[in-house]
């Protein structure tokens, strides 16, 4: 367990003015009809067994802002838990690094956690629309480990609380991560490990989105 | 070259040589002619070698022949005629090839002969030995058989009649209470409770055998099972010495025997109240079903649970800055709770069981015991039950409270706060502080409602209370004239202080001075018997003068003080006065006036009668004769007196 306690943390922060993390990702999907075994083996893996997984049901909205100087644009992520008082949480991942000699997909990112007025602050700033999306699941953790098996669900332009919005496909995306700071290289060697032990299920892989041509 | 030298250069012979004269002159042979050459190679031609494998033998062996060339050359010599040797091979090849004609001119004609194949002679081994070496290893065969037969025979016939229990049903039942692994040929167990969230170094791998027989049984009984054995025998479940069991577990000798942690609060070296840890107790149904080793694994877990648990609290103890520095010796840790008042958690393990097992507690504190217990539980709890994170993106680990720390802008002294946790220590000794507290209050309200027996004092304590906060309500009366009057407070007991909530309003904090309640309770008996008193002249039609609750006569207390009241008759012509003290007994004391009088006499000073209106010596009257129950009793009867004297 790597979580320390709240007083070093903070005072590192306080001494190294930034928090300089690292997501290691691991990707899978799995159809409907085995998502249920898929569970079963995560129970069984994940810690606490004794309790029920833990559902979430979470709006994602992509906003992009058009730099000058790059054609790339800025994308920040805002996450909303929906029928859940928690505050909403703006993301920034950076450049997907996919190295051979690593086990995960590694990029830098960033975690904030903000009030509701964020959307309206990024739109004033002149942030676009790119893309939102609703996930729906259940979220497990093994040590500082994440797993997430989730739905995700095409949203009707305007109609983001409407239940009417339709599942993108027939299957669940499994993602296994770990956000840990710099320079901890025996992550990614333990997620691969674990993503061992969900093989026949589930082949978790590290993607490589510049690979899958233009989707943001 | 000027200086150079000269080298004869000259031909190896070509021809061999064949006589060196005396004067060293070498006589060469001349070289054969060609018919003798021609002669020389025929006669090395071997006519009987006519395959083709002989051929290429005979290149192989190439240089072997160049060594026979001389030998040939023997024979050549020797020989009467060059071409004989040649001669006579042809010949003798002739020879062969007119048979071989004859053999195939007959076989052809199957006239007088034919030619079968014939069938290859099978070699030459004895029937009889092989029947014997398979008869053999049969017999060897059958024999493992029915060795192994014999054994699982025995095993059960051993088991039906000594009702043992099989090693494997064992495991099973092992295997559905406790974590076991296989580490090569040993089965290994885990009983620490670091799947449950401990971080306790102390390893609790335990290894688990098969008991060999009976009196291997009693031997480890001695050194591992001893305490469980002996135990059970004390304990009257059931369980009998004898009921061996096919299954054996070793426990590491620092988990051996049996610990518990002893609480004890101490005032000036005398015992207030004990608390045992002990989890002994626990899971007698499930040894009844399963073997003695399930009492071995309870009581090793048992021990690594109270050696974590002091573990946790001696590092406390060393880290926290308490006014009075806390002590830890050896297997003691001492803690002062309030002013000569000792909290002393000890752990106490003992390897042989019966010499030192303590006698029976009687003053047995099932709270305190429960939670010691209880928070290294909640702190396993916490260490592995993190909550979740939502929306799900956000970091794994910062409490729900962090989380809104951002948005909520938090400032720096709040963050600071989320970092500060209780430790194990500190809460168990706030709990102990408020224990003593609740014992102290109860104390002297008990004193106090068996002294004052005339207002009377009724407390109810709370049922529910958290472990550090406890609340009782107190209501004072007076037997007779509830409806009357009705004086109620409430206390809220704390860890190292009280706090008292009138009807009116006010809030008091107490220290932890059993003396403050004390003069609180008194002061509210007095307050109470004078507020009961103005009603009850209300309701017989005399005047309230004047009432005061704080004098300011006598001692001068913090809480309360004398009160007094000033009572008139309906027609005004008497007075009473009320002064009630409360230190340090409640006094009561009762004067009457009356006027004006009824016999006057003119002075000069007093020449009307009108004069006496005003008001006339006030004499005591003595209270403790007057007839009655109690206070508002005796006034009552007074007042009436006094009333119907003037009627």
């Amino acid at each position: 367990m790597a979580i320390s306690s709240a007083r070093e943390s903070l005072s590192h922060a306080l001494t190294n003015r930034f928090l300089p993390n690292l997501e290691y990702l691991l990707q899978g999907s799995i159809l409907d009809s085995a998502v249920e075994h898929l569970m079963h083996r995560l129970k069984g893996l994940c810690d606490n067994v004794d309790t029920s997984p833990e559902p979430f049901h979470d709006l994602e909205v992509c906003m992009s802002l058009r730099q000058s100087q790059s054609n790339q644009p800025l994308l920040l992520r805002v996450r909303r838990a929906l029928g859940r008082d928690a505050p909403f949480q703006m993301r920034y991942l950076g450049q997907p690094e996919v190295d051979i000699r690593r086990p995960t997909l590694v990029r830098s990112c960033m975690d904030c956690a903000c009030t509701n007025g964020i959307l309206d602050f990024l739109s004033e700033m002149g942030f676009r629309l790119e893309f939102e999306y609703i996930a729906k699941g259940y979220m497990f953790r093994k040590g500082r480990m994440k797993i997430t098996v989730s739905k995700l669900i095409k949203i009707v332009p305007g109609k983001q609380q409407d239940m009417a919005n339709e599942p993108i496909s027939q299957s669940y995306i499994v993602e296994l991560s770990v956000v840990a700071p710099t320079g901890q290289e025996n992550v990614g060697e333990e997620m691969r490990v674990f993503a061992e032990q969900l093989k026949p299920l589930v082949q978790l892989e590290k993607i490589d989105y510049k690979r899958l041509g233009n989707l943001p | 070259m000027s200086n150079s030298v000269n080298i004869s250069v000259e031909t190896t012979c070509e021809n061999q040589i064949r006589e060196i004269a005396y004067d060293g002159t070498e006589l060469y042979q001349p070289p054969p002619t060609l018919s003798e050459s021609l002669a020389k190679c025929a006669a090395r031609i071997d006519f009987s070698k006519t395959s083709l494998d002989n051929i290429k033998k005979e290149e192989k062996s190439a240089a072997a022949a160049a060594d026979d060339d001389n030998k040939d050359a023997n024979q050549f010599q020797e020989s009467l005629w060059p071409w004989d040797a040649v001669r006579n091979k042809l010949k003798d090849a002739y020879t062969e090839i007119c048979v071989l004609t004859d053999v195939i001119s007959i076989a052809k004609d199957k006239r007088y002969l034919v030619l079968d194949p014939l069938l290859e002679e099978p070699d030459d081994t004895k029937p009889i030995v092989q029947v014997y070496s398979r008869k053999k290893a049969i017999s060897q065969a059958a024999q493992v058989l029915l060795g192994g037969a014999e054994r699982i025979r025995n095993a059960h016939s051993e088991q039906r009649s000594r009702n043992v229990s099989d090693f494997h049903i064992e495991l099973l039942r092992l295997r559905q209470n406790w974590r076991l692994k296989k580490v090569s040929n040993a089965i290994i167990g885990d009983l620490s409770y670091r799947t449950a969230g401990s971080k306790f170094g102390m390893s609790g791998t335990f290894e688990v055998t098969k008991a060999e027989d009976a009196l291997d049984d009693e031997n480890s009984g001695n050194n591992t099972g001893g305490s469980a054995n002996s135990s059970s025998s004390s304990s009257n479940n059931g369980m009998q010495l004898k009921a061996s069991s096919a299954l054996r577990v070793i426990v590491p000798s620092e988990l051996q025997g049996v610990a518990y942690i002893k609480v004890i609060t101490q005032k000036d070296q005398e015992d207030l109240c004990t608390a045992q840890v002990n989890l002994m107790g626990h899971g007698q149904n499930l040894t009844a079903q399963v073997g003695v080793w399930q009492k071995t694994l309870e009581f090793a877990q048992n021990v690594l649970f109270c050696k974590e648990l002091f573990a946790q609290l001696a590092r406390e103890a060393i880290q926290l800055q308490a006014p009075i520095p806390h002590v830890v010796i050896g297997n003691q840790i001492r803690a002062t709770l309030l002013p000569n008042i000792q909290l002393i958690i000890s752990l106490c393990h003992s390897t042989s069981f019966d010499s030192s097992q303590p006698a029976p507690i009687n003053d047995h504190d099932h709270v305190l015991e429960h939670s010691l217990h209880q928070l290294l539980r909640e702190v396993h709890y916490k260490n592995s039950h993190h909550p979740f994170p939502h929306p799900a993106s956000a970091p794994l680990g910062p409490s729900k409270k962090r989380m809104l720390a951002g948005p909520t802008a938090a400032d720096r002294d709040a963050l600071l706060d989320m970092t500060k946790t209780q430790t194990i220590l500190e809460q168990i000794i706030a709990q102990a502080q408020h224990i003593f507290m609740r014992k102290r209050t109860q104390y002297v309200l008990d004193t106090l409602a068996r002294d004052v027996k005339d207002p009377q004092i009724v407390s109810h304590w709370n049922a529910m209370n958290s472990p550090t906060m406890s609340c009782v309500k107190i209501n004072i009366v007076t037997h007779g004239y509830d409806a009357i009057g009705r004086t109620s407070l409430v206390i809220h007991v704390k860890e190292r202080s009280l706090k008292c909530i009138c009807r009116d309003g006010r809030v008091m904090r107490l220290s932890y001075e059993p003396q403050e309640l004390r003069d609180l309770i008194l002061c509210q008996i007095n307050s109470h018997q004078i507020s009961c008193l103005v009603s009850l002249a209300r309701c017989m039609a005399w005047t309230v003068l004047s009432n005061s609750n704080h004098l300011g006569i006598g001692k001068v207390e913090p809480l309360g003080n004398a009160s007094s009241c000033l009572l008139a008759s309906p027609n005004s012509d008497r007075m009473i006065a009320v002064q009630i003290r409360c230190d340090p007994q409640i006094d009561v004391k009762v004067y009457i006036a009356r006027s004006p009088r009824q016999d006057f006499f003119p002075s000069p000073l007093v020449p009307e009668k009108f004069w006496e209106n005003l008001g006339g010596n006030f004499k005591e009257v003595r209270f403790d004769k007057i007839e009655g129950k109690s206070f508002l009793n005796k006034m009552e009867f007074l007042m009436a007196s006094l009333t119907s004297n003037t009627a």
